[in-house]
């Protein structure tokens, strides 16, 4: 089979790619698990956006406004309805209570994840429905114990319309008939978590909410925009602080404000899989272009000028880009399922595939971008190689790199470490400090990768001795001829540091937040249970709540003393002293000061005040304030906060700043009753107890536990240990989700080992020959590759472990100003994984090209140019 | 076709005082040292003398591949000196042709591309110039491996390939640097007659340098040198002793 013939010089580009199959695949492995990485990423994006907004859309329908608590934090009183119903311009409202609740399965027990999760409305059964979702089986609510849920939800926990379900709500185990299944507009799946509406009355008693509304949807006369926004400003005026007016659109547009911070953090990992993957091309056009002097040098003598020359180059990277990210579009869908599933798992709601056209665009583009970048250097060195260089070949060229370079590398470090300092240490993640944090973590890895092949002589050595040990002919052998091209070695190793830095750094914040966790606990807590509702994470969208009856029966149990109440509300701004929506997303934390203190020894600085005073003042109506956001904000003992909640706003004075690293020192602390007088909130999300003595514990546990697998499945008590691990398993679940997405940027450098090795093998072709004659077996030839292979590795590693502990630091160093009490910890468990990982995956790049070496015949091997 | 042909009466090289230092301060080596040399057109003339004589510098200085510390070389009358690297780059790709000891193919083309590879730098790809590649390769007794890869052929097909090459832009040089250096005594003899047809037959003008008495001896003039310099010009009268000399100097058998 033969070609059709050459037509151009540019021709060239294109054969040369064809004829070098193997090469093109190892080194556009890297561009397609980048842009795959990107187009994953985005797609995702996408889809959770669409989620949401598929969401709003759906159970908004027609609605022109929702009246609900300053940004859905607290409920409304009851009398909210009426005061929206006789306000000019309103056509039409309808309001309703939200409530997070589970189904309890046939053996009376909650199952774990998402999948038995109901997001619930009570709604008015005679109010207009301004849904924009259909009945597809059975028909609506009307009133009693009914309801009508979501159908693929249904299907998922093979529920049938007539069917009779247990949900677990904070009023006990509630039995509920399903009257009618129902679909979104956009025929949405929300993935594990499900949505069902029931009669606003039963939803009341069951969700224990009597006199209370979450949110009012406002049907406006007239259609225009003018109208709409007359009759919010009008409802704004009527309300005041505390209460939100908001379009479903702008709604919509809060949730996606919050998630930019995750999408952010996917944009990061898929940009440095693909700057992983702009490092290979680099590195492989590097070696070729090394390797094709002699061929280029004659290109030149045969009159081809400088410029065609780099073209030709870049023309290559170009088409090399072009597959690359032809070929990764198809993986970044994959990926995108990949990461859906994945997020269902960690019980995020996420709706099926979107597919954009954005995706796929944005990362062809910016993997060509990334191509030609990689190849630029490359290509000029390739536009530099003289046409004598036809004659002598690479002979009596200069490999080893200059002193300017390393000086280079040090002044990209520095300012690159202020960067990911910066990223750290910013109050607010906007865009322009992610830009400086990520263009600060780019420079490390530019400056390493300027710097490292000076640390390669001392490096190869170090690390070579013990196989030198095992096998002194083939470890020194592999020593030197890692040693022999420090460059290549560096730039195949920084290719494999970045990966495995960038776990090292992850992990390292992972284990720091994790140590100082453990140490605010075993300070500050004096219970000896808690209660809490299974899979609570605060701060992570609504959460259930826990039955008003439950405190009152533990009471009354003989071996409770105390059982203190408390209660969650995140809110997107914390109260200020100017008040406003300008304060940081935290936790409200309500308890009863009479009570809290027994079961609680955190840390008060009441600037003078005792302990028993500060929980007086709090008894009083005064708040504490968490040491991250006092802080950040300036606040002091004795300034006074503006509480804006939808049933009151009022001045609150603080009485103590706490030393708090929970949800990040942002948190402000008040009494149950001020909580209900200005948020009226009034459920308990957690149930802090103590025994009347330590003996008493386990039989507390014990009876404690009884009551609630009988009466309340869908809570959960934990010993202060499980408390530990719980919030240990939530952090472990969000660190291996980052972990699984830099894992693709460690995957796309092991193609970068395997390319290095087959362009050594093929450069020292002659030399094993040498070796073959000489009488080295095919095995030794094996171990002289595997041992090149597994050097390259360790220093990686090495690199990888060094360089991210030092990011994590800086990270870290960034972050405790924000949340003072955090220390470095170095994630020792990740450090000996990823050196581990960098054995396995120096042996498994060693496969291939070892086997090409030890193949090689030693005749033709000794006559090969 | 050939810039410099517009000098009809020029001889095809005019090399004074030409001189190329490789270093400096104590390491310098003075490679060539003040050599005066003229080549007519159509002569072919072998270049020999031991290692490190400065034959193969001054074959680079000739194909325009590297510049001389001093001196001037000029190719049927245009002078080289005073040329940038895109002015250089155009004259060897129009005047001078090469032939390498290590062909120098490149191996994802077959022999008819490679050979056409000038014209394709160029910007020429007309089917007159492809028709042109073709008789080449015909002319080298390869009409029938057009389309086979350099690795599909023996090193003496290789090194015709790159002779068929060298001779598509019609320079007015030819310049072969050690052309049988790496083939075998049959193979050799081939390459050897079919420089010496071009030179007889077709009046190309060809340089070559080269190690071998065989290879010499089909040149109609050898310039011996040593150390730099020319040590004898001529023809015919004693060339058999100097190339038992020759041999004699010669490291390997």
């Amino acid at each position: 089979m033969r070609r059709s013939r050459l037509r151009s010089y540019w021709g060239l580009s294109f054969r040369q790619l064809r004829t070098r199959r193997l090469r093109v695949f190892l080194t556009a492995a890297g561009i397609v698990l980048g842009v795959g990485m990107i187009c994953g990423v985005l797609l995702l994006a996408a889809t959770i956006q669409r989620t949401f907004t598929d969401l709003y859309d759906s159970f908004y329908g027609q609605t022109d406004l929702v009246v609900s608590g300053s940004e859905s934090a607290g409920s409304l009183p009851a009398s909210a309805l009426r005061r929206v119903e006789q306000s000019e311009g309103v056509e039409d409202a309808s309001a309703s209570i939200l409530a997070v609740t589970s189904l309890v399965g046939e053996d009376g027990r909650v199952e774990e994840g998402s999948g038995s999760t109901l997001n619930v409305s009570g709604d008015d059964p005679e109010a207009t429905d301004f849904t924009d979702w259909t009945t597809t089986e059975g028909r609506g609510i009307r009133g009693g114990r009914e309801i009508e849920v979501e159908e693929s939800w249904a299907e998922a926990n093979e529920i049938g319309v007539g069917d009779t379900i247990r949900l677990a709500a904070p009023a006990g185990i509630y039995r509920l008939q399903v009257v009618g299944l129902l679909r979104f507009s956009s025929g949405l799946d929300f993935g594990g978590e499900g949505f069902g509406s029931m009669p606003l009355a039963t939803a009341r008693t069951a969700f224990d909410k009597p006199g209370v509304f979450d949110e009012v949807e406002v049907l406006v006369a007239g259609d225009d925009e003018g109208s709409v926004d007359a009759v919010g400003d009008r409802l704004e005026r009527e309300f005041g602080k505390g209460v939100e007016i908001a379009t479903p659109a702008a709604k919509g547009e809060d949730v996606q404000r919050q998630l930019q911070a995750f999408n952010v953090v996917l944009y990061f990992f898929a940009g440095m899989a693909l700057f992983v993957g702009g490092f290979l091309i680099f590195n492989s056009f590097n070696m070729t272009v090394l390797q094709r002097m002699r061929e280029i040098g004659m290109q030149r003598t045969l009159g081809a000028t400088r410029p065609m020359v780099v073209r030709s180059v870049l023309l290559e990277a170009v088409l090399l880009g072009a597959l690359g990210a032809v070929l990764g579009l198809g993986l970044g869908v994959l990926l995108a399922l990949g990461l859906i599933a994945l997020m269902r798992a960690i019980d995020f709601p996420v709706g099926d595939l979107e597919l954009t056209w954005i995706a796929p665009v944005a990362a062809v583009a910016t993997g060509l971008l990334t191509a030609v970048l990689g190849a630029l250097n490359p290509a000029r060195r390739a536009g530099r190689i003289a046409p004598i260089r036809a004659v002598l070949g690479s002979e009596g060229l200069r490999t080893r790199p200059g002193p300017l370079r390393a000086l280079a590398g040090v002044l990209l470090i520095a300012p690159g470490l202020a960067g990911a300092f910066l990223l750290g240490a910013a109050d607010e993640t906007t865009n322009g400090v992610i830009a400086a944090g990520i263009a600060g973590i780019i420079a490390i890895f530019f400056g390493i990768a300027l710097i490292a092949p000076f640390l390669i002589e001392p490096l190869a050595r170090v690390l070579s001795w013990p196989i030198r040990k095992l096998a002194p002919v083939e470890g020194r052998i592999a020593s030197d001829s890692a040693r022999s091209n420090p460059g290549r070695t560096a730039a195949t190793a920084t290719a494999l540091m970045i990966g495995l830095a960038l776990v090292v750094g992850i992990n390292s914040l992972g284990s720091s937040f994790l140590n100082s966790i453990e140490r605010e606990f075993d300070r500050s807590l004096a219970r000896d249970l808690t209660v809490q509702p299974r899979g609570f994470a605060p701060g992570q969208g609504p959460q259930q709540t826990i039955a008003k009856s439950l405190s009152q029966r533990i009471q009354k149990l003989p071996a409770a003393a105390v059982v203190a109440q408390e209660r969650l509300v995140a809110v997107p701004n914390l109260p200020r002293v100017k008040g406003g929506k300008e304060g940081p997303q935290g936790l409200l934390f309500a308890f009863d000061p009479k009570v809290y203190p027994q079961v609680d020894t955190t840390d008060l600085d009441g600037d003078g005040a005792s302990r028993e005073q500060v929980y007086e003042r709090i008894d009083s109506g005064q708040v504490t304030v968490g040491k991250g956001y006092a802080d950040e904000d300036g606040i002091e003992v004795g300034d006074a906060l503006v509480l804006e909640g939808p049933s009151d706003t009022r001045r609150a004075r603080v009485a103590a700043i706490v030393e708090t690293i929970f949800a990040g020192g942002q948190t402000v602390g008040l009494s149950l009753e001020t909580m209900r007088d200005v948020y009226g909130v009034t459920a308990d999300s957690q149930l802090a107890l103590k025994a009347t003595s330590d003996a008493a514990r386990s039989d507390l546990e014990r009876q404690v536990e009884r009551l609630i697998e009988r009466d309340y499945p869908n809570l959960a008590v934990l010993s202060n240990d499980e408390l530990k691990s719980d919030v240990e398993d939530q952090l472990n679940q969000s660190f291996g989700f980052f972990n699984a997405l830099v894992g693709v940027a460690i995957f796309a450098s092991l193609f970068g080992i395997i390319n290095t090795l087959s362009m050594s093998v093929i450069e020292r072709t002659r030399e094993i020959g040498v070796l073959r004659a000489l009488g080295a077996t095919r095995w030794q030839i094996r171990r002289t590759i595997a041992d090149e292979s597994l050097v390259i590795a360790l220093i990686g590693a090495v690199m990888g472990i060094a360089i991210g502990s030092g990011l994590g630091w800086a990270l870290l160093k960034g972050l405790s100003f924000g949340i003072p009490g955090v220390t470095y910890q170095p994630p020792v468990g990740t450090m000996i994984g990823v050196a581990v990982a960098a054995v396995i995956l120096g042996l498994v790049a060693a496969i291939l090209p070892a086997r090409r070496a030890a193949r090689l015949d030693v005749v033709e091997a000794l006559s090969y140019e | 076709m050939t810039p410099a042909a517009s000098d009809g009466l020029a001889p095809a090289i005019e090399i004074r005082g030409l001189t190329k230092v490789f270093g400096s301060g104590q390491t310098a080596v003075r490679a060539l040292d003040g050599v005066d040399l003229e080549i007519g057109r159509g002569e072919m003339v072998a270049i020999m003398g031991p290692s490190g004589s400065g034959k193969s510098t001054l074959l680079h200085l000739l194909g325009a591949l590297e510049t001389p510390t001093s001196g001037s070389i000029a190719l049927a009358g245009r002078r080289f000196d005073g040329l940038d690297d895109r002015e250089l780059t155009l004259l060897r790709r129009e005047g001078i042709g090469f032939v390498f000891q290590f062909f120098n193919l490149l191996p994802s083309l077959t022999a008819e591309e490679n050979v056409l590879l000038p014209a394709l730098i160029a910007g020429l790809r007309d089917e007159a110039i492809a028709a042109r590649a073709r008789a080449l390769l015909d002319r080298v007794g390869l009409a029938g491996r057009t389309t086979h890869l350099p690795s599909e052929l023996s090193g003496g097909e290789q090194q015709r390939v790159s002779i068929a090459r060298a001779l598509l832009m019609e320079p007015a040089l030819i310049l072969a640097d050690e052309p049988t250096g790496n083939l075998d005594s049959k193979s050799e003899a081939q390459v050897l007659e079919l420089l010496a047809e071009l030179n007889r037959d077709e009046g190309h003008t060809i340089v070559m340098v080269t190690h071998d008495p065989d290879a010499a001896a089909v040149a109609g003039r050898v310039v011996f040198m040593r150390d730099g310099r020319i040590e004898s010009d001529g023809l015919g009268r004693g060339l058999l002793d100097r190339l038992r000399r020759i041999r004699e100097d010669l490291p390997l058998p």
